[in-house]
């Protein structure tokens, strides 16, 4: 018995078993390194007072703590265990840089002060100090009275409302303002472009002048009211200091919103997370996309996908009906099948060339020419935007759907389409009525797989219609609605961008984390998704089988 | 009888089937043209250069004296032609008239006997047979009247007028330079070969402000033998002289007071006709030489040490000859192209980097007195010595690109030998492109490379264990899990890799390359200790829990080598490992290096390279296995001596299929690699890939121009090269389905 437990092979099986183990820690690792980084966006984290050895102090949330590399300790010291902490200290604005590495030989003292706070700005990121006054006009609230943080927190409601009503007038009311002008604008040059009769294109131009003026006078009028409004806002501001007792004064129209992190209980933490995700998921991003949140990101990326599909699903499926259903089954059909299937092995920045190529500068090139010349050199279809980058995903995506449906054809038994065949049923109405209800969760899978894969897809999208920054969405209340010319955010790009082209990497990390968390449960779900419809149909055929 | 329910189906039938035919097979045909899209944008880098005369001027008929120099303005429209008795006369090409003429006094009753003219045409000079210099501008001002018409004002702005030799001999050659710090420079020479070198400095715009720092001097002690050939760069530093007896001088003349003769070369390999021609191309890096026999060939300076003054003349290219004399020389001002004229009247346009001669312009059959270049490089004048001109449009869209340019080595200006560079843009107007594909060739081999190195064996050796080794209840959970390890962006795996492993594994290298070794020393000293375990506790487990005790193996053998690594860095290593790398591999450890690009896509192609694997392992008939079971054989030689062997084909597709997504990977490399082309395999440094080089250089690139359809050219081939490989390893897996099945 002994001697089989030894016989060869255990411990080559074990080295398999190797291979197999550290795959799979691998991914389950890379999934809970996400998980946990992008967890950290959303925790108030405590601030900690650290007291140096030097007598100052700093304040700040405590990003990580480490062992000291080598390389960065004399001889001496080096392999002795020594750490450090990488402390956030914030106050951009002060201080210049956010973060700081503090060496744990250097810590005298540990606090965490109850009224330390954390203020979330609209610009140079967050504050971390104490808050001392409310100044409201001349009226000056110290926070040592009581019901101190019930006066403040009314009041920054106020501006807040303020803000919105500000930023409404500014959007839809200016915006419309200035898409009306812009239309006109526009319809001066065509008429420029394409009326030859002179003294009629002059009429029409100073009729389209006086309109554009009439605009321009409500324009001002509303920009009196957001600059009344706006200076209304600014006679509210907090006097506050930071941890060494320098003064730093911040306008209630700057504060996104303030937390005292050090008194929160662990149900304020956990409402204050769900505050934070709902603002993940439907702000707007802040500061170079480094804070706030990431809609437009979102609705880019699911209008992306859908337009993507309504041109995929159709073809793709089409194309798979007739090799599987409708060509004759021969050598040529074999080749065509390899073909397509081998296209899903194509590397996609090579169907982002494509697009590029065709679709932007040779179908928009041409569409601008003909429908917009008087708008050249400025293009119109003739540069990256949804409608290209969906087509261009749509192409890439096609093998995955084509493959999949006809996956589900061929495992339709023989028996069900001879049946109907049999009862004097035509062709089509043996595809429509039996085939393809039958291959539907097929076609299903393959949709979702393309649309995972679409979503996670960047490479092609960087040339083909993606930005860091998108002003508007490619839907508004602007007739046509839905704006296929315009270029949107992406998730995925979302991430290379906010992660490589930022300037304050360091503070744009926790941001990066949570849109690649947010991005994986999408794809990973859209994929499980597909998993289990593909499981249950496997199951299907396997029982119903003639 | 057909009712009507029945037509209306039989209708139906029709039209679906009409509408999946065609929908079918143009989805189909788009979806594989996609491919001769790409090759269509890339193929007219091949196309060559072409022309066409636009118009013939006889000067003869419009000027009583002979021309000897001809500019062109940058519309084409202007020709300006000087006459030997020195009139500047102005010629509309279109309308075929003189616009303006104007007489120079200062060069009344002498006849002009040399010239010397700028690259953008505005700079002139004039010598005459009475020793004098004449030193003028031409410009040409562009109006736009009421109606949006253009108007080209052309006019002439005197700079000097010098007496330079005192002997009143005539002077026969001379060059005529101003450099950006308003310092002119003129060399000449008279019929008794001597050199004259006269500079100052003017400022054309201030009238008041007079001609200052005022040098002359003599450079005939520095040439020994008879002068055929001068000329000037634009920086006013390097005087190149070509001689009776075919040498090559180079004289630098950065100080006026003391000009030093650099180097002394023989120009043509036996060859000792003079030299009839010298002309800088834009940049003023290059010179062109040719001679009497119409060899012509480039000449540039490179730094070299042995050499008394630092500098070196070499011959990077050599191009086709004229069959007779070469005289007339115009280079472009907008890239590296050239144009040179012979005494027989065949002109040729050139690239100087890529060596092609890519036309012959055909104007009139006289010899040719000069070349003119328009301003954008798209058109030339050429004038003959029968007083005519022809003025040609020249389209030269890709005149960069050839096989060599694209794949071999080619020697850049300023390189001391010829190499393969990827370069595309640089930061001045006069920058040489260098668009050699091999460093990216070879950077997304190496990525490549690396990444499979990581993935094969471990993927390879879980499709093993999951097949054949692993209870059904571990792969039911194994296979979801690579699935979804395969669903991953490449976007996360990237930005992990860039932003978290690589400052990690910085840190860490020691430990992580100590892990080779201790985890596979975990797993057996793990067995070894199992096997101490008495029978009654191992048996109650199922047989193919081994994972079990796998998993924290590994992680108890990372957690001893993240304790070990320090260590053995202080003791083995000097303490600073990236030390002892630069002096052991004396290479520079970079943070985002090909280990880093190793692990990242290693990661992304393992779920790939397992499936295909896993599923030619499983899917090998049970009766062979049965079969070498029955025989006694153990579970490891059944896996090894059966299942591998009959599953090889499948193995390799799936490894084929694998170096195809990793080929053609673009997120990652981008964001784990510092994107720098480079040729070396170090796995301390990173690379440029194809794909990469697309993402990063098309948003830039100009729509049409070279770079553009370069970065197609690299499209097509990664597409045509993933194609074959996943076509190969496509038919390979359906022979060996067809092979099971028959089993």
């Amino acid at each position: 018995m002994k001697n089989k437990r030894y016989s060869s092979g255990d411990i080559f099986i074990w080295f398999t078993g190797m291979g197999l183990a550290i795959s799979l820690i691998m991914i389950s690792g890379l999934l809970l390194l996400i998980v946990l980084n992008g967890k950290n966006y959303f925790w108030a984290a405590d601030l900690k007072e650290i007291k140096l050895t030097d007598g100052k102090l700093v304040l700040g949330e405590v990003i990580k703590e480490e062992l000291i590399p080598n390389f960065n300790l004399p001889d001496s010291l080096k392999n002795k265990g020594l750490k450090r902490i990488q402390l956030k200290i914030g106050n951009r604005d002060l201080y210049g840089f956010d973060f700081q590495w503090i060496d744990e030989r250097r810590i005298l003292s540990v606090n965490y002060p109850l009224d330390a706070v954390s203020i979330e700005r609209f610009e140079f990121g967050n504050f971390y100090g104490f808050i001392k006054e409310l100044i409201i006009k001349e009226t000056v609230y110290k926070s040592s009275s009581p019901n101190f943080y019930a006066t403040l927190n009314e009041n920054l409601n106020l501006v807040s409302n303020l803000r919105e009503r500000i930023k409404k007038i500014e959007k839809s009311e200016i915006g419309k303002i200035n898409y009306n002008i812009e239309k006109l604008r526009l319809e001066i040059k065509k008429i420029e472009y394409h009326q030859k009769n002179k003294s009629i294109a002059e009429k029409k131009i100073a009729d389209i002048k006086k309109e554009i003026e009439k605009e321009n006078l409500n324009y001002e009028r509303l920009k009196r009211s957001v600059d009344s409004l706006r200076e209304k806002a600014s006679m509210y501001s907090i006097y506050c200091e930071d941890i060494n007792g320098r003064p730093k004064s911040i306008a209630l129209m700057d504060v996104v919103k303030y937390y005292r992190p050090n008194q929160m209980s662990y149900s304020d933490k956990l409402t204050y997370m769900f505050s934070k995700i709902f603002e993940f998921i439907f702000d707007e991003p802040r500061e170079s996309n480094t804070e706030g949140g990431v809609f437009p990101a979102i609705f880019g990326t699911v209008m992306m996908v859908l337009i993507m599909s309504l041109f995929t699903v159709p073809l793709g499926v089409l194309a798979a009906l007739y090799l599987r259903e409708y060509a004759k089954q021969g050598t040529l059909v074999r080749l065509v099948r390899i073909a397509v299937n081998n296209l899903a092995g194509v590397p996609s920045i090579v169907f982002g060339v494509f697009g590029l190529g065709f679709f932007i500068y040779f179908v928009g090139g041409t569409i601008d020419q003909i429908f917009y010349p008087e708008r050249l050199p400025t293009p119109t279809w003739g540069t990256g935007g949804i409608l290209w980058a969906s087509l261009t995903l749509s192409l890439l995506t096609m093998p995955v759907v084509i493959v999949a449906t006809e996956e589900a054809l061929t495992q339709i038994p023989r028996g069900m389409r001879e049946a109907a065949l049999a009862l004097g049923a035509t062709k089509w109405q043996v595809t429509s009525r039996i085939i393809i209800p039958a291959a539907m969760p097929g076609i299903l899978t393959g949709l979702i797989l393309a649309m995972a894969r679409a979503a996670g897809e960047v490479a092609p999208l960087m040339i083909t219609g993606v930005v860091k920054l998108a002003p508007t969405l490619p839907f508004d209340s602007y007739f046509p609605f839905i704006h296929l010319d315009r270029k949107f955010m992406h998730l995925g790009f979302h991430i290379y961008d906010v992660g490589f082209q930022s300037p304050n990497i360091e503070a744009a990390l926790p941001m990066v984390f949570t849109t690649t968390l947010l991005l994986i449960l999408i794809v990973v779900l859209l994929n499980i998704t597909a998993m289990i419809i593909r499981a249950r149909l496997r199951k299907k055929y396997k029982t119903s089988a003639f | 009888m057909m009712n009507k329910h029945h037509k209306k189906a039989l209708f139906y039938d029709k039209v679906s089937k009409f509408v999946i035919y065609f929908g079918g097979i143009t989805t189909i045909v788009s979806v594989i043209a996609i491919l001769f899209f790409i090759l269509s944008e890339a193929l007219p880098l091949w196309y060559g250069a072409d022309y066409n005369k636009k118009s013939d001027i006889n000067l003869s008929e419009k000027i009583s004296r002979k021309p000897i120099l001809i500019g062109i303005d940058e519309y084409k429209e202007i020709l300006f032609a000087i006459t030997e008795e020195g009139t500047v006369d102005f010629i509309d090409i279109v309308k075929d008239s003189i616009i303006k003429s104007i007489k120079i006094d200062e060069l009344k009753d002498s006849k002009i006997t040399s010239t010397s003219k700028s690259i953008l045409n505005n700079y002139i000079g004039l010598g005459n047979d009475k020793g004098q210099i004449y030193l003028f501008q031409i410009n040409f001002k562009s109006e736009f009247s009421n109606d949006g018409k253009r108007e080209i004002i052309p006019d002439l702005k005197f700079i000097n007028f010098v007496q330079i030799d005192s002997s009143f001999t005539p002077i026969t050659k001379l060059t005529f330079r101003v450099n950006d710090n308003k310092n002119y420079k003129v060399v000449a020479i008279n019929s008794n070969n001597e050199i004259f070198l006269y500079s100052f400095t003017k400022d054309l715009n201030d009238y008041e402000n007079p001609v200052e720092n005022l040098h002359f001097s003599r450079l005939d002690r520095l040439v020994n033998s008879k002068v055929t050939a001068l000329e000037l760069d634009n920086f006013c530093e390097k005087l190149m002289i070509g001689t009776f007896d075919g040498n090559l001088i180079y004289i630098s003349l950065r100080d006026d007071n003391n000009p030093v003769l650099i180097q002394t070369i023989k120009a043509f390999k036996d060859d000792n006709s003079p030299i009839t021609l010298l002309g800088f191309i834009l940049g003023d890096q290059s010179v062109i030489v040719g001679n009497e026999r119409g060899k012509l060939s480039s000449y540039m300076r490179i730094l070299d040490d042995k050499t008394e003054y630092g500098w070196k003349l070499v011959n990077p290219h050599i191009f086709q000859n004229h069959k007779n004399r070469v005289e007339s020389f115009s280079a472009s001002s907008r890239n590296k192209t050239f144009i040179t004229g012979d005494k027989s009247g065949i002109t040729y346009l050139h690239h100087l980097t890529s060596e092609r001669t890519l036309l012959e312009l055909i104007g009139d059959s006289s010899s040719i007195k000069d070349i003119a270049y328009s301003p954008k490089a798209d058109g030339a004048a050429v004038l003959y010595e029968n007083s005519k001109v022809a003025v040609f449009d020249i389209n030269n869209p890709h005149p960069e690109t050839t096989l060599k340019t694209l794949f071999g080595k080619v020697w850049y200006e300023g390189y001391s030998k010829p190499e393969f560079v990827w370069q595309s843009t640089g930061g001045t107007d006069d920058f040489e492109p260098k668009f050699s594909l091999i460093p990216l060739i070879l950077g997304t081999l190496k990525g490549t490379l690396y990444a499979m190195l990581f993935a094969i064996p471990l993927a390879l050796m879980g499709a093993l264990y999951t097949s054949q080794f692993s209870h059904p209840s571990i792969k039911n959970f194994i296979k979801p899990t690579v699935e979804i390890m395969a669903a991953l962006p490449s976007v996360v795996i990237g930005f992990i890799a860039g932003l978290w492993l690589a400052p990690l594994l910085e840190k860490i290298f020691v430990s992580v390359m100590l892990l080779f070794i201790i985890v596979p020393l975990m797993i057996i000293l793990g067995l070894i200790l199992w096997n101490r375990v008495p029978s009654k506790f191992t048996s109650r487990l199922k047989s193919g829990s081994e994972l079990l005790f796998i998993v924290p193996l590994i992680i108890i053998g990372f957690f001893i080598s993240q304790w070990l690594g320090p260590i053995v860095e202080l003791y083995f290593l000097g303490g600073d490992y990236r030390l002892w790398i630069s002096e052991v591999f004396n290479q520079q450890y970079d943070q985002r290096n090909s280990i880093v690009v190793g692990f990242a896509m290693g990661f992304a192609v393992i779920p790939v390279i397992f499936t295909i694997c896993e599923d030619a392992l499983s899917s090998v008939p049970s009766s062979l296995t049965s079969a070498s079971l029955a025989l006694g054989a153990t579970k490891w030689q059944t896996a090894t001596r059966i299942v591998l062997p009959t599953a090889s084909p499948g193995i390799f597709s799936a490894i084929m299929i694998g170096f195809g997504r990793a080929v053609g990977e673009t997120m990652i490399v981008l964001m784990a690699t510092g994107n720098t082309p480079i040729l070396s395999f170090s796995p301390f440094n990173g690379m440029r890939t194809l794909s990469a080089n697309i993402a990063v250089e098309i948003p830039e690139a100009p729509y049409g121009g070279t770079l553009y359809r370069i970065l197609f050219l690299s499209a097509t081939i990664l597409f045509i090269f993933t194609f074959i490989i996943n076509t190969v390893a496509e038919i390979v897996r359906q022979r060996l389905r067809k092979k099971y099945a028959q089993l």
